[in-house]
Order: C-alpha cells, then sequence, then structure tokens
C-alpha cells in the first residue's frame, strides 16, 4: 500500500526558537493517524506543513514531504528549506490544485468555517466542483453526502445560523469529504462539543473516511478518542520537553 | 453556627417562546428546565453537566438572576431572589459572580489585566483608586500573572486572559461563583492551570457552580456533580463516594462505554427510554409513561432519576 503522505526530520524556525523539530508523520491510506503533544507542541504547525501551508519566519529549515499516492519523487520542499518567506509564498501557490482535490481540512471552529452567506447544498455543490470528474447527477450527490453525514435533505436549503453544533460540525464534516479527498486532515473536530457529540463526530469522520478509502490525520486533545480510533500515534514534544496532552 | 446553603433552587422551571422563521410561523413552547431541585452549601463546588440543550446554561442564569424563571424559588444565603425588582438586586448583586465563557468578548481590549481588576474593585467593591490597584495586582500575582500586569488582552494567551476575568470576580470576594464552560476551547493543561486559579481561591465563605462539558474535569474538581437530561436532574452523585449509576449520565462520562445515544429523546415519560439499555420488558411501561424523579440511592448524597434503581419514584403527576 503506497502511503499518501510522507512528511520527515519536519524543523520549522522561530526567530527565538524551534517550533518543531525532527518531526516524522505517514499517513496510509483507510488508517487513522493521531497527532498528538501538549500545547505549544506544533501540531497544528506540523499538519499545515502537511499541506505545504507554512506561514512562519524564517520558517522551514530541514525537512522533505512527499506525496507518494501521488509521485513518489517529487519532494515538494525542494528550494523551499532555509530558503525564507517568499520560497514558502511560491510553494503554497504551487500546491493550490493539491488542496481541496488530493487533501482537505477540517477545521476545529465548524460554524466560523463555514460561509455564512451561502446554504449548504451551494457550499455542498462548490466543494464537489473540486473533484477531478464531476457526477452527473450533482443534487443526487449533495443527497448522498447528507445522507453519509447524518444530515436531513432539508439541510441543503439551511444556512449555517439556521443549524445547531452539532449540525454544522457534521456539515463542514460533509465539506471536508465532498471532494472525494485522498487525505483528511481534522485540527481537534470535537472542540467545545459535549461529550456524547463528540463521540459521534469523531466516529462519523473516521467512517466516512473508511468508506471512501481516505486516509485521516487527527489532531485531538483527548486520550480517550485517540485510544478508540488510531491506527497510529504521533507525539510532539512541548517547548519543555515534555510529552503531555493526550 | 452551621452556615445555611449559599444557592438554594426549588422546583424551579422555564419555558421559552420560540417564534417561527416569518411573523406568522406559530409559536412554540420550549420546556428549557422542568422541575430542578439543588443546594449548594458554603465552599462547595457543583458541577452542572449534560450535553448542548440539556438546560444546564439557563439554570445558571436563572440562579444569577439573568432569567427569570416560569415557576419555582431561588433562595440566596436564606434571602428570596426571584422576582425581586432589579432595584432591590443591584446592591447584592456584587456577591453573585459570573464568569463567562467567552474571555476575550468580556475583556475590554484597550485595558491592561491590571486596569481590569482595578476598575471592577473601585466601581463595585467601593475601593479607592490605590487600595484597588495594590488589591487587584496582588490578586493577579496570586492567579501567576504578577508579571503581566501591564499586558493587553491581546497579548494574553486563550489561559491569561481567563485568568484575568476570574481574577476580576474572585477580588471582589463572592460569596456564589457560577463558572459557565470558563475552560472551554483551553488545551489540557491550561485547563487545569485555570480550574486551579478559580477553585483554588475561592473565599472560604463562598459556594461555586461550575457548568461543564469536561467530564475530567467535573470528576477532579467538584464536590458534588448534578447530570442534566432534557431540562432535568437525572442524577446527582458525589464521584468521591460513588460512579454514576443513571444510563445516561454514565455514557456522559465515558462516551465510548455504549452505542452513542441516536434519540430523539421520548417527550412522554423517561425522555432517555429509546436509547436505555436498563428499561427491562418489565419495566418498559413505566418508563414509557412516567417520568422517573431523583430517588436516594445507599449513599445519602447520591440520587438517581431511573427505574431501574431500586427506589425511584414517578413525578408528581406529571406524565409529560
Amino acid at each position: 500500500m503506497t502511503a499518501l503522505v510522507e512528511l520527515r526530520d519536519l524543523c520549522i524556525r522561530a526567530p527565538e526558537r524551534a517550533l518543531v523539530d525532527g518531526v516524522d508523520v505517514t499517513v496510509m491510506p483507510g488508517r487513522v493517524t493521531a497527532l498528538v503533544g501538549p500545547s505549544g507542541a506544533g501540531k497544528s504547525l506540523t499538519a499545515r506543513a502537511v499541506m505545504c501551508v507554512l506561514d512562519v519566519a524564517p520558517g522551514l529549515e530541514r525537512g522533505e514531504l512527499r506525496y507518494p499516492a501521488l509521485d513518489p519523487h517529487t519532494d515538494w520542499y525542494e528550494g523551499v528549506r532555509g530558503a525564507g518567506v517568499r520560497a514558502q509564498q511560491a510553494l503554497l501557490r504551487r500546491s493550490r490544485s493539491l488542496r481541496g482535490a488530493y487533501l482537505t481540512y477540517s477545521p476545529q471552529a465548524a460554524s466560523s468555517a463555514l460561509n455564512p452567506g451561502r446554504t449548504i447544498g451551494h457550499q455542498l455543490a462548490l466543494a464537489i466542483g473540486r473533484r477531478a470528474e464531476a457526477p452527473t447527477d450533482l443534487s443526487g450527490e449533495i443527497r448522498r453526502i447528507l445522507d453519509q453525514v447524518g444530515l436531513a435533505h432539508t439541510a441543503s436549503a439551511a444556512l449555517p445560523r439556521e443549524l445547531s453544533g452539532g449540525m454544522a460540525q457534521r456539515a463542514a464534516l460533509a465539506i471536508a469529504v465532498a471532494p472525494k479527498p485522498r487525505l483528511v486532515i481534522a485540527d481537534e473536530p470535537e472542540t467545545g462539543l459535549d461529550p456524547v457529540l463528540r463521540r459521534a463526530v469523531i466516529e462519523l469522520l473516521v467512517d466516512v473516511c473508511r468508506d471512501e478509502g481516505a486516509g485521516l490525520l487527527l489532531i485531538s486533545h483527548h486520550a480517550s478518542t485517540v485510544r478508540r480510533i488510531a491506527d497510529d500515534v504521533v507525539r510532539l514534544r512541548g517547548p519543555d520537553g515534555e510529552e503531555g496532552g493526550a | 453556627m452551621t452556615q445555611g446553603p449559599v444557592v438554594s433552587v426549588r422546583g424551579l422551571h422555564k419555558t421559552f417562546i420560540q417564534s417561527g422563521p416569518w411573523p406568522w410561523s406559530p409559536r412554540r413552547e420550549v420546556h428549557a428546565v422542568q422541575g430542578v431541585d439543588f443546594d449548594v452549601a458554603p465552599g462547595e463546588v457543583v458541577a452542572l453537566v449534560g450535553q448542548s440543550g440539556s438546560g444546564k446554561t439557563t439554570v445558571s442564569r436563572i440562579v444569577l438572576g439573568l432569567e427569570e424563571p416560569t415557576r419555582g424559588e431561588i433562595w440566596l444565603n436564606g434571602s428570596r431572589w426571584d422576582g425581586l425588582p432589579e432595584s432591590q438586586r443591584r446592591g447584592r448583586r456584587v456577591d453573585y459572580q459570573y464568569v463567562p465563557q467567552d474571555a476575550m468578548g468580556a475583556l475590554d481590549p484597550q485595558q491592561t489585566a491590571l486596569e481590569h481588576v482595578e476598575e471592577t474593585l473601585s466601581v463595585l467593591g467601593g475601593l479607592t483608586r490605590v487600595e484597588a490597584r495594590e488589591k487587584g495586582g496582588d490578586m493577579l500575582a496570586r492567579l501567576g500573572l504578577g508579571k503581566r500586569l501591564r499586558a493587553l488582552p491581546r497579548e494574553m494567551s486563550g489561559g491569561e486572559q481567563r485568568r484575568v476575568t476570574l481574577a476580576r470576580v474572585l477580588a471582589l470576594e463572592p460569596r456564589l461563583v457560577v463558572a459557565d464552560e470558563p475552560t472551554s476551547g483551553l488545551d489540557p493543561d491550561r485547563r487545569e492551570s485555570v480550574l486551579e486559579a478559580l477553585i483554588g481561591n475561592l473565599p472560604s465563605h463562598a459556594g461555586c457552580i461550575l457548568v461543564t462539558h469536561d467530564m475530567a474535569e467535573a470528576r477532579g474538581w467538584c464536590d458534588r456533580i448534578l447530570a442534566m437530561l432534557a431540562g432535568r436532574v437525572i442524577e446527582e452523585v458525589d464521584l468521591k463516594h460513588a460512579e454514576p449509576r443513571h444510563p445516561y449520565a454514565r455514557v456522559l462520562f465515558d462516551p465510548w462505554s455504549a452505542p452513542v445515544p441516536r434519540g430523539p429523546l421520548a417527550s412522554v415519560g423517561c425522555p432517555f427510554l429509546h436509547d436505555c439499555g436498563l428499561a427491562s420488558e418489565g419495566l418498559r411501561g413505566r418508563c414509557a409513561s412516567t417520568v422517573p424523579v431523583l430517588a436516594p440511592q445507599d449513599d445519602p448524597r447520591h440520587s438517581v432519576a431511573c427505574f431501574a434503581h431500586a427506589g425511584a419514584s414517578a413525578a408528581g403527576g406529571g406524565s409529560r
């Protein structure tokens, strides 16, 4: 089985210290890799680096990033290591076609990530439009995805403000999987949810990814979540060297 | 001398009228709180736990007089609190303080940490500017912000912002602190430091109601836990001496221990009926028709509203 992403020896520096140093991440199709560690360990920074989003100065010092399932030879960090912010911005532009089609991102605060002025159906249609092959029946596909995440078909006509917190989280998840990505990156999708809803959202995320054969890179603070659903765990050390968190 | 409870809540009900999307849409009643009773003793920390929409925030807002109950009584330090005009409440409000969920929204972006506490102490606490500055500085130092007195909210971390909101409340030496998810959105290690700052610095005569989604917090920091479902308390337990017994409370404390409740909540009888694994054939008729009320278990501080646990009785006439 070919890995979806291979990140090797990532080191990102801020002026005063290394924010992450020597981190390796591999995500395989149909498997869940959890990224855990205490506050300030660089979990979100690492997840963004996997998406070629580097926005720290001086920034990337070392590391290699490959998407073997797409192209086993290309190191996306070539020419970016130690080259500063402009090279990082160029990488961001160069990698644009990856985001949305090959990999998608499910953010921490679902309700703020949804477009408040567009219906859920419209936002899903835009996400489906990122696929390499457009479906023949767009509205049928929207209904299928809503079924998959447990939302009623009427949610298609709803604006984000008309959804409860749990429904908004499901809608954000639907938008993340709508382009049929090979890799889903979820940054603490359970933040702010109550324990029952937290489990429901995580289970749904894992089920949808497994149904679609996609890999999942999950950032989570909850030890019980990680213990139950992760196939592989990447532990990051905090700024003081401690291995807290989940 | 035995001190009476800081808070006594008796037969609390709250019904909201929800309008539809259009002026001509039918209105419907939402029964947010349906018969809640509890006390908070001086020095006691009580957790209100439950899923979103279970009524815990509504109860805490009614206790503080930010909402009026539809029915029921609130007593604060032995005096009736509900139904009082605001002119009579205002002088007492300083004793009953609220810690909000959104710390950044509660802070003035142009005031430093010290100015926030100083202003509160001089306006609400009646201290002179000099006294307020000294006392405010001491309180911030106790909460680990001694070197951040001049920091503006945008220069502080999420945990530091929350500790400023706590310092502002604790410096007033209140009799009751109601904290509505004060650690929401923080990392586990920062959550611990915020709770340590709150509960470790409560005045000895003060009670505290902690509204939380985090069961580890409730277990680690609270003397008693009230688990709420559909506007009712379904279990009251001191986790140092007993474990939750109500099937819903057990799911709350370990969501991976049983299948996720799929709902919907039953509108007649026990609200958890559709997802309950305990309702045997013999009990099901009773569970489907009658709302169970809290019944004491072996430990007098432990009560459960479930017919599957011996001693549970039916609600006084309510079958809704």
